[in-house]
């Protein structure tokens, strides 16, 4: 008796299913079909909506576009940096080294071609000058100079 | 990625339902107009790149998600209204509307008797889907007007299974008792009975 009740509310269950499924079909394509038929200014909104939304697409792709090309041609650069930066990450202490070396040769090069520089200039002042280079040694000569 | 040309088909076959079933939920056509273009403008914005077989949820769940911001906007913005002034509109001004004056009679091409009754039919419904709760009429268009299967539904308005099938269950209920209500009968929509709520 309990198992047909349970058949009976289960049957009941159902058809109220199928009846609500059957009545939500018919209110929804009475409104699909009012839905198609909207004022012309709705319709018309609608459509600028649309295109509006699709130009915004469009200039997205665009944006997207541009950026690959970027990317492409940083690829080369990319490249060589990180062959040189797979070296150079290999041999630290090497490459540490290697700095330090280039660094005190080009200062010591500096200094070099800066020395002689000087004493050119003051060769060629002493040949190029009226008085001999005996006079500048001479400090009675700088006070005689002063005292002028 | 979607082309525009989908992303246009995609709108073209929606946009009609987005506004109608909008404007049922915000009761202004001129607010349904800007919630769904911003609701197509988010869509383009964030969801261009993926496939278009999953435009009808994303599209969804942003056009339901932004009717919320309009719902919080007018909160506020009726708080407002209502601190400032204290000559607000009734919130009830529209009971008295009469269905006959929303009629539109299209020109489809049967019996004007028959398209009057449709006509009319259909506002009686426009009226009772405004008068859902949001939850209900949600749930309602989704399941059914969507046809999105429950388990959508469910993940669209953020809630169990269970609880899109009640919202389903009431919606309807409450659609055939006040179109009952209605005379909706004499109208010819329906010829089936519900028994009751469950």
């Amino acid at each position: 008796m309990k198992i047909d009740d349970n058949k009976h509310i289960d049957q009941q269950a159902s058809l109220d299913a199928n009846v609500e499924d059957q009545i939500a079909r018919n209110i929804v394509e009475l409104l699909d079909s009012r839905a198609q038929k909207l004022r012309d200014e709705h319709s018309l909104r609608l459509a600028e909506a649309r295109s509006l939304a699709i130009g915004r697409l469009v200039s997205q792709e665009a944006q997207l576009a541009a950026s690959h090309s970027i990317h492409r041609s940083g690829h080369t650069l990319q490249w060589f940096g990180g062959r040189f930066g797979h070296y150079f990450e290999q041999h630290r202490i090497f490459s540490t080294l290697l700095v330090v070396c280039v660094m005190l040769l080009t200062f010591f090069a500096v200094q070099q071609f800066s020395v002689n520089h000087q004493i050119e200039n003051s060769d060629a002042f002493l040949l190029a000058s009226d008085l001999p280079p005996e006079a500048y040694a001479d400090k009675g000569f700088t006070a005689w100079l002063d005292t002028n | 990625m979607a082309t525009p040309k989908e992303l246009s088909d995609f709108l073209a076959a929606t946009e009609r339902r987005a506004f109608k079933q909008t404007a049922y939920a915000v009761r202004d056509d001129h607010a349904a107009l800007d919630i769904v273009q911003d609701a197509m403008m988010k869509l383009a914005d964030k969801y261009g790149a993926q496939p278009v077989s999953e435009f009808p949820m994303l599209f969804q769940r942003i056009l339901q998600n932004t009717m919320r911001d309009y719902w919080r906007r007018q909160k506020v913005r009726n708080l407002w209204t209502t601190l400032l002034s204290s000559f607000g509109g009734s919130a009830d001004d529209n009971e008295d509307r009469d269905p006959l004056d929303t009629i539109d009679v299209g020109d489809d091409g049967d019996e004007p008797s028959v398209q009057i009754a449709r006509s009319q039919t259909i506002a009686l419904i426009e009226r009772a889907l405004e008068k859902l709760p949001a939850r209900q009429r949600e749930a309602f268009v989704l399941r059914y007007w969507e046809e999105m299967d429950v388990a959508e539904t469910a993940e669209i308005m953020g809630c169990s299974d269970g609880s899109v099938k009640t919202h389903c269950s009431r919606a309807v209920h409450a659609l055939a008792v006040e179109l009952r209500k209605q005379g909706l009968d004499k109208l010819g929509l329906s010829n089936v009975t519900l028994n009751g709520p469950r």
